[in-house]
């Protein structure tokens, strides 16, 4: 079953050309592809609501999520999809985390109120004991969505039950890489463990440790209603008018993410997505940005003067040094997982017995 | 001999779950004698939306779910309209039921092959790999070409139920989480080239469902014929509705009903009671219509496991899902049981998807998707609906023209809630009665029937344990698993 890694060898390819990848990195992982097993990933789920999950499910731009999860990585744990329940999948995911050297992907914030007692894993294990633990071994730590990057939701004014993110868990940590959004995009996920996989450290990050490939533009001057009416000095007055929704609540000014380009729920290979939040007329939540939701609400309100950050009082100045984003599309299309994998698997099996 | 198997977590659904079941020998043969549900969870919605823009409630309500948000963003703008008395558009309110309908048919796959499927299958040979090692095989699993099959299915409907949220992202901006979901209606407008780009997708998606989902539902009916008989529950079912056919609200696809006693009924919202005996909560936080909740944990009360409170629909307990909403409109009326509800749920993915066809027919591009509307200084609201798995009501107070109360009564909180004060089980309680279990420790009999409500305790956040409890966990002002 453990077919081919070329799909993800050409994921790697697109996510880090712009990065300066050379030919003898790009052997690098595919030595390490071939030769050592699956890159291992651990999936942990806190204070969350299973959506960063879900949109993972919807990869397909650079490698469909059944690709990802039959034919290139072992996700040892992950609560959606473990066939293991109960005692069974707890002991398989001790056992995981006893061998060095996974992803850590924690999904969901983590809360601190009542010694940790408002969010457990399973008999014993609080969220935030949980995440030191697997922490300890993890090669990479990816802080996914909103919630376990920087606390999301969950740590929304009052922050019932203290919840906050992984960085201030773990403060400081080389390892922690922030993939925010709420839920976060499965490119911004699929593409930055490809990153780490071909290249055995961590992308460029900006100041909120995200990477710098997908979190490193002003939605509002990538945008197509900034040249089509901002600049034209056409307003939407309601919601779903046509014009620039600044006034209506549109976060695009505050918010750094490559949503205006890549956009979202991708139909296949490559390509970019069917629609996003400002594409249906409404306006961003600024979800990537470590101060939603609060910072960000109300959401159909101007942002107050008080709540604005420096990006947005100046909007036209990008991330010097930063690199165009990465090549999206992939010239050569790219079979998927065929029924014929699973009957020779199949006839394998029937042999076997 | 007694023997309690505690299982925890129950992996394969939204969020977690602990249950609790003691098998012994009835007959000669092993069955669960009791059973506990114990819905462990708290982040505090409801506090966290207090002194909120009201507006601003589709948005947060749906980040409870990440499987079923739209239904939140359902229930919530319906919430608003009610609030703000504002009446969505036609294309508005179609728009909200081709996206809804879109994620509807994405948690059904889902729910299917990926949380479900593998308590029948033997995947021994075809899914030699985590996260699918290890499992638990039994002897009556099902092996061989069939299995192969579904293993096979299970990987084509991971494209297929992606494909669904590409479809509602046409009008829904994005999934999960759509921001087109307003007061008043819509954001996203029609034209005819996203009508053409949803029919296209939806086509695709109906074939996948006809000639796989449907049949591989029968066909699993067909393997397992026993479990018409295992899981039955209270026999009881009650459906908000869903999916608005016109602007009166009166209409619906799924229309409101409810099944007591073996009869047909009407619902009435103000029927419903939430008790507390067996929750950890003050005597005083029971008894009480959501619309009027109060809510006074007591992480120390004797006798109670559970942060759940137990819903009833006058006094009497329920199931809700996709089985009720095909039992009260005539669609499916084959039985109550731990197959009927796989079998339902498929019939449903079709018939919503059907329907879906004919809706792309009644927009009309280029009119008016949302209808403007302010802020009202005070409201006293309610918006119920349906989510994928079962009915769904938010009630809401503004005051001062921001949120004062928001309440939010998930379906889980029917299915997986503890007895009431009339000591009557919760309805996955119920249903694991009786259900035979030949290993212990393997007990995916239990599982199959846990599963077959698609339970939803997303948004989770785990409290302890009764017994892990010494310290006294205090926790603020909450009426369920949000």
């Amino acid at each position: 079953m453990r077919i081919s890694r070329r799909d993800f060898l050409k994921a790697a390819a697109a996510v880090t050309a712009a990065g300066g990848l050379t030919p003898a990195v790009l052997a690098k992982l595919a030595r390490i592809l071939r030769g050592e097993g699956n890159p291992r990933v651990i999936w942990l789920q806190g204070a969350g609501c299973d959506g960063c999950a879900v949109s993972f499910l919807n990869s397909v731009h650079y490698a469909t999520a059944d690709d990802l999860l039959v034919n290139t990585l072992d996700v040892e744990f992950h609560n959606n999809l473990s066939a293991a329940a109960g005692d069974l999948a707890v002991s398989a995911v001790q056992a995981a985390g006893a061998q060095p050297g996974y992803v850590l992907v924690i999904e969901g914030a983590i809360p601190t109120g009542a010694a940790g007692k408002y969010c457990r894993l399973w008999p014993g294990t609080s969220m935030h004991d949980g995440v030191v633990q697997f922490a300890q071994n993890a090669g990479f730590i990816i802080a996914l969505g909103a919630c376990a990057a920087y606390g999301g939701t969950p740590a929304g004014a009052p922050n019932p039950t203290e919840a906050k993110g992984v960085g201030e868990i773990l403060g400081s940590d080389p390892r922690l890489i922030n993939v925010p959004g709420c839920p976060s995009h499965p490119d911004w996920l699929v593409g930055t463990i490809a990153y780490l996989l071909a290249n055995g450290y961590a992308p460029p990050l900006d100041a909120h440790r995200r990477p710098l490939a997908y979190f490193g533009r002003l939605i509002h001057d990538n945008c197509f209603k900034r040249r089509r009416y901002c600049g034209q000095g056409v307003f939407a007055s309601q919601l779903s008018d046509q014009g620039c929704m600044e006034f209506l609540g549109c976060k695009g000014k505050h918010t750094r993410s490559d949503c205006y380009m890549r956009k979202w729920n991708s139909g296949g290979d490559g390509e970019y997505g069917v629609n996003w939040c400002i594409g249906a007329r409404s306006p961003c939540l600024g979800c990537v940005e470590p101060t939603f939701p609060d910072g960000m609400s109300p959401f159909y309100v101007h942002l107050p003067a008080e709540k604005q950050s420096e990006d947005g009082k100046s909007a036209d100045q990008g991330q010097e040094g930063v690199s165009a984003p990465p090549t999206l599309r992939r010239p050569d299309a790219r079979p998927s997982l065929k029924a014929d994998d699973l009957r020779g698997a199949l006839d394998a099996h029937d042999h076997h017995h | 001999m007694p023997t309690t198997i505690t299982i925890d977590p129950v992996t394969r659904i939204e969020g977690h779950l602990e249950i609790e079941v003691t098998v012994d020998s009835v007959g000669g043969e092993q069955k669960v004698v009791d059973a506990k549900s114990a819905g462990t969870m708290f982040r505090g919605f409801e506090i966290i939306l207090a002194g909120r823009d009201p507006r601003d409630a589709a948005q947060y309500t749906q980040r409870i779910c990440g499987v079923c948000p739209v239904s939140h963003a359902m229930a919530s703008c319906l919430n608003l309209d009610d609030a703000f008395g504002v009446t969505s558009p036609d294309n508005g309110r179609i728009l909200r039921n081709l996206v809804l309908g879109s994620n509807f048919i994405q948690s059904h796959i889902l729910h299917f092959y990926h949380l479900s499927v593998l308590d029948y299958v033997d995947t021994t040979g075809l899914l030699d790999m985590s996260p699918w090692t290890p499992r638990y095989v039994t002897p009556d699993m099902t092996t061989g070409p069939t299995a192969a099959a579904l293993v096979s299915n299970y990987v084509t409907a991971l494209a297929l139920r992606r494909k669904a949220h590409q479809m509602g992202a046409i009008f829904g901006g994005k999934l999960p989480c759509t921001g087109s979901f307003v007061v008043g209606g819509c954001t996203e407008v029609v034209t005819a080239e996203k009508i053409a780009d949803f029919r296209t997708l939806l086509t695709e998606i109906r074939a996948f469902i006809d000639n796989t989902y449907v049949p591989d539902a029968a066909t699993l009916a067909g393997l397992f014929p026993s479990y018409y008989g295992i899981g039955t529950g209270c026999g009881n079912l009650l459906a908000f509705g869903a999916f608005d056919l016109d602007a009166t609200g009166a209409n619906m696809l799924f229309n409101r009903g409810r099944y007591t006693d073996g009869a047909s009924h009407s619902v009435d919202p103000a029927q419903i009671t939430e008790y507390v005996q067996y929750g950890w909560y003050t005597p005083a936080s029971g008894n009480k219509n959501p619309a009027q909740g109060v809510t006074e944990p007591d992480a120390d009360k004797l006798g109670a496991y559970s942060w759940l409170k137990a819903p009833r629909y006058a006094d009497k307990v329920h199931e809700t899902g996709p089985l009720a909403r095909m039992w009260v409109n005539g669609e499916y009326v084959n039985g109550i049981s731990t197959l009927d509800r796989i079998v339902a749920r498929a019939n449903e993915t079709k018939l919503i998807a059907d329907t879906m066809d004919s809706w792309l027919d009644e927009l009309t591009p280029g009119a008016a998707t949302c209808a403007p509307s302010t802020i009202p200084q005070q409201a006293a609201s309610m918006g119920l609906t349906e989510a994928p798995r079962g009915a769904l009501g938010h009630w809401m107070n503004i005051d001062g023209s921001v949120i004062t109360r928001y309440q939010v009564v998930t379906p889980t909180n029917w299915n997986a809630s503890p007895k009431d004060d009339l000591d009557q089980m919760g309805p996955i309680e119920a249903a694991l009665l009786d259900v035979p279990v030949v290993d212990v420790t393997k007990p995916v009999e239990v599982l199959r029937v846990v599963h077959s409500f698609d339970p939803c305790l997303a948004c989770a956040v785990h409290l302890t344990r009764p017994d892990d409890r010494a310290g006294g966990t205090r926790v603020l002002i909450h009426p369920g698993i949000l």
